[in-house]
């Protein structure tokens, strides 16, 4: 195992309510523009009452930007536009030649399908719809988009809540450490679900405005849906790359608060061991840090641990925001699109904000940063993604030398 | 990275939970769904928490205790599991509520263990385990990857993981398994599974957790070489170019290897490929199975890896799981499972 290995992100591609690929969804971040608003394409009651962030396509209209077969669970739409986004940007000569993995995350699999079906099932307990059921797995999410993206040498799905794709980036990264792969597609997806809305509503964290992390008046938060990937790459196959990477994958950890099922601990000590165990595997301290993107989902629970924790182990806390008032929470996909906004915020040399703050949290020593921040130089950014469970990880971007 | 397997939990259709017995009698079932025979959970949890619980919830958990307390490990340096369908009663459950109630009220109890994870942060939470904590879902690469997981975290430098697999058949996979027509028909016996003219799968189900450790010990029960998992293999050639290259890569080969446990299943097309690999690859090998014992399921490759441990400890191979019997001590076991599209290899020694 060759721990100080340097991981490379190679490419990278984003859906999610606020634009469709990288370049849409960072017009949209620099512009303020969520993408929270009413339910349009999900079928429930509630969507009228509780915003949500969609990615504004159905899945028709998903099917058609790569030629695919509407007829796929929408998780699996998002995540093939998302990942073949992030290959492309990689553009790495013989992409064939390499061994290489797709390592995706999600948490409901086809939930969207299964949905339909049950309800037939229920009806009549010998439906001939049942026979579709059978594939619809976390898995066949992620072999039905390895199989287009034609990787063959390593797929696996992880399924960590909140956290997944988080876990995925690092078990990626942990591959071609040790030798075992050249290149990782790595990141998650999660669609909308009638499952999950009703699930998160019945814990009564849902906020039907929308949501204000880290704000004393936060309600709860906003779901919403979509796929981020990056392109993980060796030393070796960096160094055949026409674009240079700008960014590189410096630490990351997973641990656990061993709490409780669903909420975290009041000192955030899973949170705190996982911000920790990634600056240690970095080599930085607290100082190098210029940007964290929250986990901050907006609910009571999650900001008030995660900010204490980050309070504890940085002191002087350095610029962060969360960006889920742009996009809502996306489960297994918030790891991946947060992925791709920390290393655009590294590239560009910008913070976005958190939109909608405005009281301070009386329990925290900061506030997150309000406006767009310009020009400022971001060497190391950190992304929090926390989930039930007490699944804590935290993963650290660097800019490549 | 060869760990030391050093402590074992398994809950399966046979009576598998008691580690100081090695299948003292084998359970038939006369039906084509498999369900595992429960232990005394009063023995783990108090009984507020198991009126909450699921069934998966409780047996998955129950046998990673058994493996912890099986090793003498209080806290596992690291948790890694497979589950390729989660929780898919409780799932289901309040997939059923909130479709009758028209997503009015819905209650969530169900919501909240529904997720895939919550089996291995169980576990965290009972022995207070704040390490590292995985969790796959990746049909049948789910237990794979979680010992891919373990041998990467034994690289980095954390001893006596636990890992585990664990699914359940629920009522509604069950009845869509049946629609699809792979499921044996009834009437039928597990333990004529093989060789006989009715095919199809039996449906099972099971956890399976194990310590996984540096160093050996007077509980150990044998070495866990390795593992490899490949996908979509395109034909024979590319299935014995994966095996033989996967013992070359662990430094074995053909000849060193005692006893292979064959992931026959019942299904015609995977048992006609696997009689003529044992024919062509494995002729010199005992031959075992275990589908007939556990059901067919994505992570029926944890139970298969319980019966090697088991098998590597008490030199015996019950006569339940011979196949083919070519007389060879189990010194070397290489385990040949596969799922659809999913195959995996594990290599075991003996200690």
């Amino acid at each position: 195992m060759k721990l100080n290995e340097v991981i490379f992100i190679a490419g990278k591609g984003v859906i999610s309510a606020i634009g469709n690929n990288v370049a849409e969804n960072f017009a949209s971040l620099v512009n303020l523009q969520t993408g929270v608003s009413k339910i349009t394409i999900l079928p429930t009651r509630y969507a009228e009452t509780l915003p949500a962030a969609e990615v504004k396509l159905t899945n028709e209209e998903l099917a058609q930007l790569y030629n695919f077969s509407s007829n796929e669970p929408r998780t699996a739409l998002l995540s093939l536009i998302a990942a073949k986004e992030a290959v492309a940007d990689a553009n790495i000569p013989d992409f064939k030649k390499w061994r290489t993995g797709f390592i995706s995350a999600n948490t409901v699999g086809a939930m969207d399908k299964t949905e339909t079906i049950f309800k037939c099932y229920i009806e009549d307990s010998n439906t001939d719809k049942l026979v579709e059921e059978d594939p619809y797995d976390a898995g066949y999410i992620t072999e039905l988009v390895a199989n287009q993206l034609g990787i063959k040498d390593h797929i696996t799905t992880i399924s960590t809540a909140c956290s997944s794709s988080a876990n995925a980036m690092a078990y990626g990264a942990r591959l071609i450490k040790s030798n075992q792969l050249d290149i990782v597609v790595a990141g998650g997806c999660d669609a909308m679900s009638r499952f999950t809305l009703n699930g998160f509503n019945s814990l009564m964290i849902l906020d039907n405005m929308p949501c204000t992390p880290y704000d004393e008046n936060r309600k709860g938060l906003n779901l919403g849906e979509g796929a981020g990937y990056v392109v993980l790459v060796s030393e070796r196959v960096a160094a055949t790359l026409v674009k240079k990477p700008t960014t590189v994958l410096s630490g990351y950890a997973n641990a656990n608060d061993a709490f409780h099922q669903t909420a975290s601990s009041p000192e955030g000590k899973g949170n705190f061991m996982a911000m920790q165990s990634a600056l240690e595997m970095s080599g930085l301290t607290t100082k190098d840090i210029d940007y964290i993107n929250l986990h901050g989902t907006g609910t009571p629970n999650n900001d008030l641990s995660e900010g204490i924790a980050v309070q504890r182990i940085f002191g002087e806390v350095p610029k962060v925001s969360s960006t889920k008032p742009y996009t809502g929470h996306t489960l297994g996909a918030c790891a991946g699109i947060e992925a791709v906004y920390s290393i655009l915020s590294i590239e560009n040399g910008i913070i976005f904000p958190n939109l909608r703050f405005q009281t301070k949290m009386k329990e925290l020593d900061f506030t997150p940063v309000t406006e767009l921040l310009e020009n400022v130089e971001v060497n190391h950014a950190m992304s929090n993604s926390f989930g039930f469970g007490g699944n804590c990880s935290s993963v650290i971007f660097s800019k490549a030398n | 990275m060869a760990l030391y397997i050093n402590g074992i939990g398994c809950i399966s259709p046979q009576h598998t939970f008691d580690n100081s017995v090695f299948l003292p009698e084998v359970k038939e079932y006369t039906t084509n769904r498999l369900a595992c025979v429960d232990a005394d959970y009063s023995k783990f949890f108090d009984a507020g928490s198991l009126r909450r619980m699921g069934r998966l919830m409780k047996y998955g958990t129950a046998a990673g205790m058994i493996a912890l307390r099986d090793a003498g490990i209080d806290v596992p340096g690291a948790i890694s599991t497979g589950t390729a369908l989660g929780l898919p009663e409780v799932s289901q459950k309040f997939l059923r509520s909130l479709i009758e109630v028209d997503e009015t009220i819905v209650s969530p109890t169900t919501f909240i263990q529904s997720t895939h994870n919550t089996v291995s942060s169980n576990i965290a939470l009972l022995c207070k385990c704040f390490s590292h904590n995985n969790t796959f879902s990746h049909k049948g690469f789910s237990f794979e990857s979680a010992l891919t997981d373990a041998q990467l975290l034994a690289l980095e430098n954390t001893d006596n993981i636990l890992v585990g697999a664990y699914d359940e058949v629920s009522d509604y996979k069950y009845a869509a398994m049946k629609k699809t027509n792979e499921l044996r028909h009834e009437p039928c016996s597990n333990l004529d599974i093989y060789g006989a003219q009715n095919h199809g799968i039996i449906a099972g189900e099971g956890a399976a957790f194990f310590v996984l450790s540096k160093q050996k010990n007077e509980n150990t029960y044998g070495s866990f070489i390795g593992n490899k998992a490949f996908y979509k293999p395109e034909n024979k050639e590319e299935i014995r170019n994966h095996i033989l290259s996967f013992l070359k890569e662990n430094n074995s080969s053909l000849e060193e290897i005692d006893v292979v446990p064959a992931g026959i299943s019942g299904a015609k097309e995977v048992d006609e490929m696997r009689i003529e690999l044992n024919k062509n690859l494995f002729s010199a090998q005992t031959i075992l199975a275990y589908k007939h014992l556990c059901g067919e399921y994505m992570t029926s490759s944890a139970f298969a890896f319980w019966l090697a441990s088991k098998i590597l400890k008490s030199q015996q191979i019950p006569d339940a799981v011979i196949l083919e019997n070519r007389n060879r001590l189990p010194k070397n076991i290489l385990l040949y499972n596969s799922h659809k599209h999913n195959h995996s290899l594990m290599l075991f020694k003996a200690c």
